[in-house]
């Protein structure tokens, strides 16, 4: 569960692939149970970040500290066990075994003989834990169905679900509306802040649209080219002219 | 001092000369796993084939220059029936099937060459004789040729994947397959002739050390357990590695046979390989992708 | 019944338990079964790593001719009590396979393959030129296991007795491995390993975990071979074999346990008949690779989930 206080600290974060500077300096703060979304054009160094921050990438300066512990180049799966969970933003989950096989899978991993000798003959019941999940996403009718034949809707629900199986403080979402369609959009909108604020969850999320990003956001960072160029409340955000340049182009004379 | 000029220098060159060779082999491996996701357990096979074609052409037509053409053409249009044949239809499916099935293939190409041309060990005469005074020793001139031959085309391939159009999009397709579909591509042809071109290039490779070491079924399979060190070592991926891991560890053959039987070597460079990935996980030249 | 045992599995067993009953089985029936039986059970342990988690190796033949050659020294010296060959053949594959198993699942999934077949090689090699263990004619001639007192295992009917025990127990095993926490985690390295790790799996410890008791079950395996061959040759190694392991798991099918173990025996009798005509066995081997992988890559169960049966997919 998060305490009160910061639960992110991303500190001047830069990242470069070989000559490309994907990061520089980016410093973000969020606290606890804020709904924190990144924006910013394609390529702006959003995915990167949030792949700094999950343990994909080791920063190449900078901290990033979770609950106030420095979690900048440890792995991916520790990580997680911290209590970091991210969804991707193509869709990653376990194609060829049923809907309910992914997150048991997934809720399994915090069980207490995960990684233990146990785990070689013991098979954990978390049954309940991932059929909860599953019915507050409306999954539950199709828990027996292979995972690739969802909806993509579906399927991206279930890139949640799976994050949410490992008991998250800090929950990293990347476009969880991508490929959505409207209606499918509102309803996951409101899907995340209900589970968000019903599990004391704090969010940092991805997003390019802008009705979802205004609507559910207590603070939004602008990014653009690497750098953070805004933040603040959504209606300082949506006035400022920094940021209506960076999406538009600057203002023509 | 008589030692480094009559012993060791001879030993240095044999292992440059190898090394090329060995690069022309690896490079196509590690263009064919960036690129199609496919590590090709034929292609030491690939490379028997080019021997033997080799030695048809020659048995037919008398002339080592011939066959320098002739075996790559028709190993290369293996090379693409193969790949349309049995590698396309994999292409969607876990990148284990590819292994297996090239495992497979090779099992049957080796045994089919047995079959063939017999089993026992044939010579081809190098086409070129004698040796040239060189650096205070005589160095034969059939290896000279294969070094410069080798590295020729070694150069000819970099300027093509630097200086052409076609050429910088596979490099590039090579690290990041995906992009080809954004560029409006052809893909199932790229990805076919590139297939063929490395069989040629492995092709060519077996029928420039046919001189060299002798001919016989199983000669695929010491050199592929040697490009997969290359490739390791190289960094996956990595086409300039490849080639540079390939002179490194020609040199390291050559120079440990001074003083080693030839087992010991091979247990020896297995064992320069671990000491890699130890130090540096990654080879030389791996970049840091998705996980590494 | 329980996840370790089916009625079905039970009743097979029983059925295989019979079968030296049977009027025809020859001493030359007998040895032929207990191959059958013998590489089923490695090709079940081999489609572990395979089926279960989608990693290929190319070396298993070295685990199996390690657990050979251990028992086979130990028979050599006089050592010939069995629990000191099964026991000493689990030191030393295990020691190798940690080693192996460390390198080759540090890195993405081909790295496994190429290692666990570079591996191979050089312990094939290094059997194959040193003289103290025979060097290309292994350790030859070696006298059979005593089980516990003077009893040994000398004969073709107590081989075939103890390779079932073998396979019972190696199939209680891995039903339980592929059927706990373990297994799970297992399939979904194989169907998404950045997701599993991103799940908190530590990706690498499963793997090498996996690994290790596949080499171990296929170690113990080869242990029992000296004592139904009288020898343990560098030929048990090559990379032909670790192609022919691969070859029963194909057959029988991925993703199963019962699969292999048919795969497996069905291998071994084809190879009995294919071989007779010896010359071209490879190319049949290679072509069966082949057709099986772009034709049939469920393998013989999976014709029959074609044909309506049960789902045979590893999972629940």
């Amino acid at each position: 569960m998060a305490r009160d206080g910061v639960v992110l600290e991303v500190d001047r974060v830069s990242k470069s692939f070989g000559a490309l500077a994907a990061l520089s300096n980016v410093s973000l703060v969020v606290q606890a149970g804020q709904i924190f979304s990144v924006i910013g054009p394609n390529g702006a160094g959003k995915s990167t970040l949030f792949n700094v921050v999950s343990g994909l990438h080791v920063p190449s300066t900078g901290r990033v500290r979770f609950r106030g512990r420095e979690i900048a180049g440890l792995a991916p799966e520790t990580i997680n066990r911290l209590g970091v969970a991210k969804t991707f933003q193509i869709t990653n989950i376990f194609p060829e075994i049923s809907v309910f096989e992914n997150v048991r899978v997934a809720a399994q991993s915090r069980v207490r003989e995960s990684g233990r000798l146990p785990s070689l003959w013991r098979l954990p019941d978390v049954e309940a834990a991932a059929t909860d999940l599953l019915r507050a996403f409306g999954l539950e009718a199709k828990r027996d169905e292979m995972a690739e034949n969802l909806s993509h809707g579906e399927q991206r629900y279930l890139e949640i679900c799976l994050a949410l199986a490992t008991e998250p403080t800090l929950l990293l979402l990347d476009e969880p509306t991508a490929g959505m369609t409207p209606g499918e959009t509102k309803e996951a909108t409101a899907l995340i802040r209900q589970i968000a604020s019903a599990r004391g969850l704090t969010v940092l999320l991805i997003e390019h649209d802008m009705s979802v990003v205004m609507g559910i956001s207590d603070r939004i960072a602008v990014l653009h080219f690497g750098e953070k160029i805004a933040e603040g409340a959504p209606e300082e955000i949506r006035s400022d002219p920094k940021v209506v340049e960076a999406y538009l182009g600057p203002p023509e004379d | 001092m008589e030692y480094v000029v009559s012993i060791l220098l001879p030993q240095l060159l044999h292992g440059l000369v190898f090394g090329a060779a060995l690069g022309l082999l690896a490079l196509g491996l590690t263009v064919i796993f960036g690129l199609l996701g496919v590590m090709n357990f034929a292609h030491g096979e690939l490379y028997m084939f080019g021997a033997y074609a080799g030695i048809a052409a020659i048995g037919l037509t008398g002339s080592f220059w011939v066959a320098l053409i002739a075996a790559p053409l028709a190993v290369g249009v293996l090379g693409a029936v193969t790949e349309v044949a049995t590698l396309r239809p994999l292409y969607r499916r876990e990148p284990l099937y590819g292994l297996i099935l090239t495992f497979g293939l090779a099992m049957a190409f080796r045994e089919a060459v047995r079959q063939i041309w017999g089993g026992d060990m044939r010579r081809i005469l190098p086409p070129v004789e004698g040796s040239t005074p060189l650096l205070g020793m005589t160095y034969p001139n059939y290896r000279l040729f294969l070094l410069f031959f080798a590295s020729a085309l070694l150069l000819g391939i970099w300027l093509f994947f630097t200086r052409t159009r076609a050429g910088i999009i596979v490099r590039a397709a090579v690290q990041d397959a995906e992009m080809l579909d954004g560029l409006g591509v052809n893909v199932p042809r790229v990805f076919t002739l590139t297939f063929a071109g490395s069989a040629a290039l492995a092709a060519i490779a077996g029928l420039l050390l046919a001189p060299i070491f002798t001919v016989y079924p199983q000669m695929g399979v010491e050199m592929i357990l040697l490009a997969f060190i290359v490739v390791i070592l190289g960094g996956m991926g990595s086409m300039g590695g490849s080639v540079i891991a390939a002179f490194v560890i020609g040199l390291a053959q050559s120079l440990l046979t001074l003083w080693m039987n030839p087992q010991r070597v091979a247990i020896a460079i297995f064992a320069i390989m671990i000491v890699v990935l130890i130090v540096r996980p990654r080879g030389f030249f791996g970049r840091e992708g998705v996980l590494e | 019944m329980s996840r370790a045992l089916s009625w079905r599995a039970v009743g097979v067993w029983v059925l295989l338990a019979a079968l030296p009953a049977l009027p025809f089985m020859s001493k030359f029936y007998l040895l032929l079964a207990f191959d059958a039986l013998l590489f089923g059970a490695i090709a079940m342990s081999l489609d572990l790593l395979i089926g279960y988690t989608g990693l290929v190796s190319f070396g298993h033949a070295a685990f199996f001719g390690l657990g050979a050659y251990a028992s086979a020294v130990l028979l050599e010296r006089g050592v010939v009590s069995l629990w000191a060959c099964l026991l000493f053949a689990v030191l030393v594959v295990g020691l190798y396979a940690l080693v192996v198993s460390y390198f080759s699942t540090a890195r993405r999934g081909i790295y496994f393959a190429l290692l666990t077949l570079i591996f191979a090689e050089v312990v094939y090699t290094f059997f194959r030129y040193t003289q103290t263990f025979g060097g290309s004619d292994g350790i030859q001639g070696v006298p059979p296991p005593r089980l516990v007192g003077v009893f040994a295992i000398d004969s073709p009917m107590r081989n075939y007795y103890l390779v079932l025990v073998y396979l019972g127990l190696a199939y209680l095993a891995c039903r339980v491995l592929v059927t706990s926490h373990f297994g799970k985690v297992l399939v979904a390295i194989r169907e998404n390993e950045d997701r599993a790790r991103f799940l908190g799996y530590n990706v690498q410890r499963y793997k090498m975990a996996v690994c290790m008791i596949s080499a171990l079950l296929t170690g113990l395996g080869g242990a029992l071979y000296p004592g139904r061959s009288a020898f343990a040759t560098p030929d048990l190694m090559l990379w032909t074999v670790s192609g022919e392991f691969i070859i029963m798991v194909m057959i029988g099918g991925l993703g199963t346990l019962a699969g292999p173990v048919i795969g497996g025996a069905f291998f071994v009798l084809l190879q009995e008949k294919v071989s007779s005509y010896v010359d071209w066995y490879f190319i049949v081997i290679g072509l069966v690779l082949v057709f099986i992988v772009l034709f049939m890559p469920k393998g013989l169960l999976g014709i029959r989930e074609l044909l309506g049966g049960r789902r045979w997919r590893a999972t629940a």
